[in-house]
């Protein structure tokens, strides 16, 4: 993987030349494994949840009220020593936790260490549970015959419910239970959590759901060998705009082009670039496309599928058409050449179902709260959800669930962070270091 | 120039031709602006816009590099709320199928959200920027007034038998037909509810005007058949086909280098004769 790209940020601007393929490997850039690891490591406590909870017996949400079992306890106002003790307890001899208090106590934002995670990252999770539970007992002076009580308002439903329903602990991977298949886990995050990160800013959006998605795939054995060479340049093509492609695409079309447009001006760039050459001519005078380098065009096609969508999205100011431009933006640019769409076919696939389950036809989904770990939407490997990421970003909140609406706490505990705010910037600064 | 789709048949033709804006639609009637708006029926007629979010000058969008470089549509400027027009295309040589229109609409549009569901097509968008597209739609050649429908619900009836005057059937019966004029008319809204006004659409195009611009392959009642009569449209269905098939499996080697690869233009023997077994 000597093969190299220039990488660019979102307005055009170069952040970095020859970067080999290998320098952008979630195994090998600094900021990519730091983003990996900040997300299964972060946890956001719902510390005025747990006191309402506590005062009115609501220990797992709202159906779940056991009478009786209630107390009144300070827990906002004791916000900075609660804090304070679990950050003692979560620490791992030099490796300190990161555990502050935000929103004037009712929120704390936890950061456990990467020591603590041996093997499951479900660790992040149960020890951030554990040491709430604790610091809240002796913070609070509860006693032997009310901390199930304080324990029951942590936890939720576990362990009746491994989910952990009604829990007041929320981290940005889910327990592996909610994990379609061994893998999943950088793959089920909504995209609306990602949106919100970067300030709903379209391109880092899908840059940073990218580097998630591609992440994943090396989790889940599917960057194994010649396959990591597709994946690297699907990743540098459409998520860090290499060679300012899905820019210049974006500006070639803005004003007046239709996703249509994006899909022909895609298809002239393969040609001129030679990705793509003749290869046979039909009676009518339809010219038949050919490649010898099927991972190459597919990451064109990729970049090209982003544009398309954000092109379409954007005249309309609304996320809700983005399964729509992937099926179409797919099945133009194979009629177009002979050659298939994103990922071989998988892609337009996991648009059909996706049309219909955001659409209310079916229940009550969102493209925001879609993510790569469920039915119709994991066929499409590291490709497919950028584009939700992208058109979530650009929603002008005609939608129901909006990132503000299901995830400002994302928003502003992360958005805080560097790699999640800038991720193109990130990775390319990354890659030197690596390269 | 996009070579859009194979196709050596007048149906190849069509079907470009329909999805290369550069090209104008024939337009084949004038409905009122004021009629769009009565059939659709999101909004009474001379009533104002209603909105969902203030015009996008007034809103503080986030510092996006794709916004900037995208322009909204007149109705995404203005705050729209998202509305619909479907359409139901009768496969007795309707001038588009559901299949084309999405092709044809994202060539032509922008701003726009598409969805087929079997006999149906449907385009979600911008309140003003959906009525001037269902104009067009209803004025120019891709629409029969006895082949397609305007139909927000109980879409049904592209695959059945045409009534004795040649109408798709309407289990709503939003259209009536004048047998002495020889027009059709819709007296039901797009959703099947009252109007305050009876919408003429016209005459129903002859049974060959309508053979000649359909975009539909059709192995029976005299339609072209795709795999008889063009098959280079085939062909090239099955050249997607294997790409994404060596694709799938290793998209590193040279399909060339697969075994069992075939080229452009396998031969097959259809199942079906002639004429279709009906």
């Amino acid at each position: 993987m000597a093969e190299k790209v220039d990488l660019y940020d979102d307005r055009g601007n170069k952040l970095v030349g020859d970067v080999p393929l290998a320098a952008i490997s979630p195994l090998r850039n600094p900021a990519i494994k730091k983003i990996c690891s900040l997300v299964t490591r972060s946890a956001a406590v719902n510390l005025a949840g747990l006191e309402t909870r506590i005062k009115t017996g609501a220990l797992a949400g709202k159906e779940m009220v056991i009478r009786g079992k209630t107390m009144n306890l300070d827990i906002v106002g004791k916000a900075s020593a609660i804090a304070s003790e679990m950050k003692d307890m979560l620490s791992v001899d030099g490796a300190a936790a990161r555990v502050e208090p935000i929103m004037g106590g009712k929120r704390i934002l936890v950061e456990v260490p990467a020591e603590r995670i041996l093997a499951d990252y479900s660790a992040a999770r149960t020890n951030t549970m554990a040491a709430l539970t604790q610091a809240v007992m002796d913070v609070c002076n509860v006693d032997m015959w009310h901390a199930d009580i304080v324990k029951g308002g942590v936890w939720g439903g576990y362990p009746q419910d491994p989910d952990m329903t009604g829990t007041v602990v929320a981290t940005l991977v889910d327990v592996p239970i909610r994990n379609e298949g061994p893998g999943y886990a950088l793959r089920n995050i909504p995209v609306n959590h990602v949106a919100a990160t970067v300030r709903k800013r379209a391109m880092p959006g899908a840059a940073l759901s990218m580097i998630l998605e591609e992440s994943a795939c090396y989790e889940m054995g599917d960057a194994m060998g010649p396959f990591e060479r597709g994946h690297l340049l699907d990743l540098a093509y459409e998520g860090l705009n290499a060679n300012n492609m899905l820019y210049s695409l974006i500006k070639e079309n803005g004003k007046d082009g239709t996703l249509a447009d994006v899909t022909y001006s895609l298809v002239e760039k393969a040609k001129a670039d030679g990705v793509i050459k003749a290869k046979t001519k039909l009676g009518s005078g339809y010219t038949v496309f050919g490649t010898d380098d099927l991972q190459m065009w597919n990451a064109y096609a990729s970049a090209g599928m982003l544009a398309a969508v954000m092109v379409n999205c954007a005249a309309l100011r609304a996320g809700q058409s983005v399964p729509s431009n992937i099926m179409y933006f797919n099945e133009l640019v194979e009629h177009e050449t002979g050659l298939p769409g994103v990922d071989y076919g998988k892609a337009q696939g996991a648009s059909v179902a996706s049309s219909f389950f955001s659409h209310s036809i079916y229940g009550g989904g969102g493209p925001g709260v879609f993510h790569g770990n469920h039915i119709v939407t994991r066929h499409a490997k590291g490709q497919f959800i950028p584009c939700f990421c992208a058109a979530m970003c650009i929603d002008a909140d005609t939608l129901y669930f909006t990132p503000s609406r299901t995830s400002g706490l994302y928003g502003e505990v992360l958005g805080a962070i560097p790699e999640f705010a800038e991720p193109m910037k990130a990775v390319a600064e990354g890659a030197k270091k690596v390269m | 120039m996009p070579q859009f789709t194979p196709g050596k048949s007048k149906i190849g033709e069509n079907r470009r031709k329909f999805m290369d804006k550069s090209k104008k639609l024939d337009k084949l009637r004038d409905i009122s602006e004021e009629d769009v708006v009565r059939l659709l029926a999101h909004r009474a007629p001379g009533e104002e816009y209603k909105s969902i979010h203030p015009p996008i000058a007034e809103m503080e969008e986030p510092e996006c590099a794709v916004r900037e470089m995208v322009e909204p549509t007149e109705g995404a400027k203005a705050g729209d709320r998202i509305r619909y027009v479907q359409f139901t295309d009768s496969m007795q040589f309707a001038p588009t199928t559901p299949r084309m229109r999405p092709l044809m609409w994202y060539n032509r549009h922008r701003g726009i959200d598409v969805g087929v569901l079997s006999g149906r097509t449907i385009m979600e968008g911008r309140e003003r920027d959906i009525e001037a597209i269902a104009k067009e739609y209803l004025d120019n050649e891709t629409y029969d007034t006895a082949r397609s429908g305007l139909r927000g619900r109980s879409v049904h009836g592209h695959s059945l038998r045409l009534d004795p005057n040649g109408i798709m059937f309407d289990a709503l019966r939003r259209w009536a037909y004048d047998e002495r004029a020889g027009v059709v008319k819709y007296v039901k809204d797009m959703v099947g509810g009252a109007m305050d006004k009876e919408v003429t659409l016209g005459k129903p195009l002859p049974e060959d005007d309508l053979k000649k611009r359909t975009t539909m392959f059709r192995n029976a009642q005299g339609g072209v058949w795709m795999e008889g009569d063009d098959p280079e449209v085939a062909d090239v269905i099955s050249e997607i086909h294997w790409n994404r098939t060596c694709g799938g499996f290793q998209p590193f080697t040279k399909r060339a280098d697969i075994k069992g690869n075939k080229d452009v233009g396998v031969k097959f023997k259809p199942y079906t004769p002639r004429g279709g077994v009906e």
